[in-house]
């Protein structure tokens, strides 16, 4: 039996408390939160759950095999920090933290240790974005020439309250709200960046960006750019839509649909255009809570732990999602010029 | 007994579950309640006899224009979904879980209780939380009486958040309020049929009325479809099919050979927007229902 503790019983802390509990061999045994209402509610009708204030108080007393961390941006790392020190594989929610160089340290304690984890960018396990990548090793459709990406939500139309929209607890906005999923994508088919050229437009908000645009180079020979909002209308959940123009076709990747054009066949894939809607790849989970992707994700964490593995969206490769998204603030406050990154 | 055929809102919302683009271009052609009662009422005279409602800030407004139709609104079933979670998740961002729940209880009998708890000291009992489910139920069909409701359905994300929880009392306090107080169906809606009917053998609820998603791709159907299958021939409970259609996936003739081909459909909830649909749509569901 994997027993799990998680710090932050939030949306997203209870969607993964929720789903691992109901995995099978896994068992939610500990919360913490600040909330003392929310501890004494879910205490009343879960009598066994044991719940804390103070999350170290959780580590240090309960006997637990796993760790989700659910929390504001700002106390990601010194909880994962307290986690790896003691050895405890840790979901962590994305974005990893503020800037890079805040979380650099605790890639090589979990090496080290050899400790599982991972950094919820769930869209790794939306079937069309697995399809896509699967695709794009297969190496079919040549290099990449030309990218463009795009991630709106309709979320904002006034002033924001709360720590999302407070830079000193969040990291900042959209960028690192919501396009950091997209960014994460883009590592995930390409590698690493080399460059990226940014602008950022604060106007509902007053002291993090509504949108958010850049120019990145990667070091695989890609380049395109990508657009980003949360004060979009029309766009009831998020939404994000990858488009590649390579050597031999094309291919645009949406959370909805797939399509692959070939100027030739190659392979099993015939010349002209293939396409795949959510339908054609769903596989149902053995547990849904807010859609299949974080059933994925979570059972990955859980398979990597059971053989001692690791999962791609780990503490490094996050890392490299955050230089991406510092040299993004970085240029925009230079108003675009170009930044390199040293990594 | 519940209607054969429930029409879907979906449609009227901008909700749609294989493509969110033409989602939210039929969501402008519906923005007037007058377009929406058309589609009702059209619906209703062949043979849509029922209606499932979110209680959605919009559909309000439909709610509104129902009991001006009192005809109609003496016939049409209403199925209620709640909470409305989209709403919550959007507030969530901004707010918080607690403060969600403290601000929706605000002027309730149990604020002052509430406050006591906040400040932190004392513990919560169980019957306490009790009564704040029960309130928060009351908070969102407030706006929905009045109309001829058949049943309550709790939204799936809140019973699949208590199946993987495992909190199976919460079920039993939802169950039993809807139908002491607002004597109606208490049912239930879920992404996870087989999960649900396990945790029920907990509970003193039996034959339940559920709302899930079936159809012949498996779309949207967990844990498999030959799963969900067997739970439906092995478990005692009323169906009420949703996303019959895989969002349109399917062509009508051929979902709905397969969905009736199955134990237990009681009834299927289908979204049309136009007269032509609706008549395709419901004319292969009648000649299907025996």
């Amino acid at each position: 039996m994997i027993k799990v503790a998680v710090i932050g019983v939030g949306k997203m802390g209870m969607l993964h408390a929720g789903i691992l509990n109901g995995l099978e061999g896994v068992a939610l045994t500990a919360v913490s939160d600040t909330s003392g209402l929310l501890l004494g509610g879910m205490k009343s009708l879960k009598p066994e759950l044991r719940v804390y204030e103070d999350y170290l108080a959780m580590l240090d007393k309960e006997d637990v095999n796993a760790v989700v961390i659910a929390t504001p941006v700002f106390l990601h790392v010194e909880m994962a920090e307290a986690c790896l020190k003691r050895g405890l594989p840790i979901l962590l929610e994305k974005p990893l933290s503020h800037r890079a160089a805040e979380a650099e340290h605790l890639v090589p304690i979990a090496q080290e240790k050899g400790i599982v984890t991972q950094v919820g960018y769930m869209l790794r396990y939306v079937e069309t974005f697995m399809k896509a990548k699967e695709i794009m090793d297969t190496g079919i459709l040549g290099r990449v020439i030309h990218f463009r990406g795009t991630v709106y939500v309709s979320q904002l139309f006034r002033r924001g309250k709360g720590w999302r929209y407070d830079p000193q607890r969040s990291g900042g906005g959209v960028l690192s709200a919501q396009a950091t999923h997209l960014i994460d994508l883009l590592y995930w088919y390409f590698g690493r960046a080399a460059l990226v050229s940014g602008h950022t437009r604060a106007w509902y908000s007053e002291q993090v960006e509504d949108f958010a645009h850049a120019w990145i180079e990667f070091e695989n020979g890609a380049r395109g750019w990508i657009d980003s909002s949360w004060s979009m209308r029309h766009h009831r959940l998020m939404e994000v839509e990858i488009n590649l123009s390579c050597e031999y076709g094309s291919l645009t990747v949406s959370d909805d649909s797939l399509k692959l054009f070939l100027d030739q066949k190659k392979g099993r894939f015939n010349a002209g255009w293939t396409s795949w809607r959510r339908p054609d790849l769903f596989e149902g989970v053995e547990i849904d809570l807010g859609g299949p992707q974080y059933t994925r994700q979570d059972k990955d964490f859980i398979r990597a732990i059971r053989e001692g593995g690791s999962v791609e969206s780990d503490l490094a490769s996050s890392l490299e999602v955050q230089r991406i998204v510092d040299a993004f603030y970085r240029s925009a406050d230079s108003q675009g010029k170009p930044a390199c990154f040293s990594t | 007994m519940i209607d054969r055929i429930v029409l879907g809102h979906n449609q009227f919302f901008g909700v749609n579950h294989l493509d969110a683009q033409a989602g939210d271009k039929k969501a402008a052609a519906f923005s007037d309640a007058s377009r929406i009662m058309e589609v009702i009422e059209f619906s209703f005279q062949q043979g849509a006899t029922g209606l499932m409602m979110s209680t959605h800030e919009r559909a309000v407004g439909v709610a509104e224009a129902l009991r001006r139709h009192p005809a109609l609104n003496r016939e049409l079933g209403v199925y209620l979904l709640v909470p409305y979670i989209a709403k919550y998740v959007k507030q969530a961002n901004e707010k918080g879980i607690v403060n969600i729940v403290t601000d929706s209880l605000k002027g309730s009998s149990i604020q002052n209780k509430l406050s006591i708890f906040l400040k932190g000291g004392v513990g919560l009992v169980t019957r306490d939380v009790e009564k704040m489910i029960t309130l928060l139920i009351d908070f969102e069909v407030a706006a929905y009486t009045r109309l001829n409701l058949k049943a309550i359905f709790l939204h799936d994300v809140m019973t699949d958040l208590v199946l993987g929880w495992d909190m199976p009392h919460v079920l039993e306090i939802f169950y039993h309020y809807v139908e002491d107080k607002y004597k109606v169906i208490p049912a239930f809606c879920t992404k996870n049929l087989p999960v649900l009917m396990k945790a029920l053998e907990k509970t003193d609820i039996s034959n339940p009325l559920v709302m899930a998603s079936v159809n012949k791709a498996g779309y949207q159907v967990n844990p498999s479809l030959p799963d969900f299958e067997t739970c439906l021939r092995e478990k005692k409970l009323c169906l009420l099919a949703m996303s019959t259609l895989a969002a349109g996936y399917l062509r009508p003739q051929e979902a709905y050979q397969y969905l009736y081909g199955l134990p237990n459909i009681e009834s299927v909830v289908v979204g049309v927007s136009n007269r032509e649909h609706a008549r395709e749509t419901f004319s292969i569901i009648k000649s299907h229902i025996r």
